[in-house]
């Protein structure tokens, strides 16, 4: 890794990832405070109501417990479309913005080797990623602990969120892989952007139930289960390996396409 | 060193380079020349690693340019022919940013480069002008003292007392011994610092030659202008090689000065001008004898 990069990376992103920050900190506390074990009984009337504009958003079934509101509020949507935009935006900036403006140039007439350039990049997209959601984890439980102490479990709260950190860094390397892979910034985030949006459309969809739940098979989202994971099942974790799994595949062919290919500098 | 080997990149209907082979030597700036889309800059792309040949190879120094660049690059310096800086920087702080992403320690040297080219870096990158930008990519290409430089048309954007100042530059690290690839499309813009000429078109090397033999073999014509119509016609009677007359002004290739002199003292001279020859011209000419 190159620190100088790095830190030209970080300095350059660090307004767009504190936007992030702040939007990512309204909406929790503001979910957070909607947490009312009464309201629960209101929604759950809302669900019976009309299930399919409920489920569309993931919000089927509504629980008791605020870890299970927040896995439904917050993880079926929130903290899960926001981090992927940020990652897509950052992906787009930290690779494919540097070859299609030109600027890659200097990264690459120095003694920095192609694969560095990349892994520094790579590093700035994780440790950024994955500082947000520390970040907004910490944000979630200050504001559970001061608004309902005790209510939170904990330990169940953070194996969710490294579910979902896993769910994060399948996206980060889908769209670091096509940041490497494309010229232009404009194609790379019709992929980089359609791909996954398309994805968690295909998720809402499946989420409707019915003849729809089979379109769950053809989404990566699926494998990012908060129940299970909350639940326990061993299952949850097999999907969360896959996701990790996945994430690296696409690390690894994005970085060794960006070594070999032609770049138009 | 630089040796380039049957390099070929087709990029399809007859643009790229086609089985090009000469050699910079140690010690030499090797003036690198074609008209634009001749293939200069698909030539220097595959020096600096950034695209792979179709065929044919590359090397710097003994090292292969695809496989080896970051090695080579160490002691290299380039100058890109098209310019992209960031944005969200002042130019000080982007020349901060090479010296420590190269690992350059020698700071003095930065000032000393921007100080002789009267670069006052301290604006935004986004708000410099062509030539400002330009000296910026001066000042990285020459701060960590390279051994080799590779220079994409240089001086375009510097103004004349700058691209003097360059020369200058050129001039003395070719006396320290490096190994300078230089690319144009005038051939003026090389004639003062290169050795030797190389002659690109349509993807293919027309020619290597010394600068002195392709200079003895450019023709020199004059634009000569009269005070009237009347003089101009009857000076164009002269015996010299009358290339056309227009109005006042006739146009004339001169091979040997004396009568050329003489014919124009009978007249009444009000200006002369120098015809600047394109390359075409010169090489056609080249080719012609």
């Amino acid at each position: 890794m190159n620190t100088t990069l790095f830190k030209r990376e970080l300095r350059s992103s660090y307004k767009l990832w504190l936007i992030f920050i702040a939007i990512l900190a309204m909406y929790i506390s503001v979910i957070i405070s909607m947490f009312d074990p009464k309201l629960g009984e209101t929604l759950d009337l809302f669900a019976k109501a009309m299930p399919e504009m409920m489920s569309l958003f993931g919000m089927g079934e509504t629980g008791a417990t605020l870890i299970d509101f927040l896995s439904n509020y917050l993880y079926g949507m929130l903290m899960i479309v926001f981090p992927m935009v940020f990652i897509i935006m950052l992906a787009n900036r930290l690779v494919v913005a540097h070859v299609d403006s030109g600027s890659m140039t200097y990264l690459l007439a120095s003694p920095n080797t192609r694969r560095k350039v990349a892994l520094t990049q790579m590093l700035a997209l994780l440790s950024m990623t994955f500082v947000l959601l520390v970040i907004c984890v910490g944000i979630a439980i200050g504001v559970s602990e001061a608004m309902f102490p005790g209510a939170l479990v904990i330990g169940d709260f953070l194996w969710l969120n490294l579910g979902l950190a896993c769910l994060l860094f399948a996206l980060c390397g889908y769209c670091f892989f096509i940041s490497c892979i494309s010229n232009e910034t404009g194609k790379a985030v019709m992929f980089g952007a359609g791909v996954p949006t398309f994805f968690y459309l295909v998720q809402m969809l499946a989420n409707m139930g019915g003849k729809l739940a089979d379109l769950k098979y053809a989404t990566i989202f699926t494998l990012f289960n908060p129940k299970a994971i909350i639940a326990g099942d061993t299952s949850a974790w097999w999907m969360c390996g896959a996701l990790v799994v996945i994430g690296a595949i696409f690390f690894v062919v994005g970085i060794a396409r960006f070594e070999k290919r032609d770049l138009p500098l | 060193m630089i040796k380039i080997n049957h390099l070929t990149k087709d990029y399809g209907q007859k643009r790229g380079v086609f089985d090009l082979t000469f050699e910079v030597q140690r010690g030499e700036v090797f003036g690198f020349l074609g008209p634009n889309g001749a293939g200069k800059t698909t030539t220097i792309r595959h020096l600096m690693g950034f695209i792979h040949p179709n065929a044919g190879n590359c090397s710097i120094n003994g090292l292969d340019c695809g496989t080896h660049s970051a090695e080579i690059q160490r002691n290299l310096g380039y100058m890109p022919g098209e310019i992209a800086l960031p944005d969200d920087m002042s130019g000080l702080e982007f020349l901060h940013f090479v010296a420590d992403y190269r690992g350059v320690t020698d700071w003095a040297r930065v000032e000393q480069l921007m100080a002789r080219f009267e670069l006052d870096a301290r604006g935004n990158l986004k708000r410099m002008s062509k030539g400002m930008k330009q000296k910026i990519g001066i000042v990285c290409a020459f701060m960590h003292d390279p051994q080799v430089l590779i220079l994409d048309e240089p001086t375009s954007g510097l103004d004349p007392l700058m691209q003097s100042h360059f020369i200058d530059l050129v001039l003395e690290e070719k006396a320290k011994g490096k190994t300078i690839l230089m690319s144009s499309h005038i051939f003026e813009e090389v004639e003062r610092t290169a050795d030797r000429v190389g002659i690109i078109r349509e993807g293919h090397l027309v020619t290597v030659d010394s600068v002195a033999a392709l200079k003895a073999a450019q023709r020199k014509r004059y634009t000569v202008s009269f005070a009237s119509e009347k003089e101009a016609r009857e000076f164009a009677k002269e015996p010299l090689a009358v290339d056309f007359v227009k109005g006042k002004d006739v146009t004339v290739t001169v091979n040997d000065f004396q009568p050329f002199v003489a014919a124009m003292s009978r007249y009444t001279v009000v200006n002369i001008v120098a015809v600047e020859q394109s390359l075409e011209e010169i090489f056609m000419h080249y080719y012609g004898k």
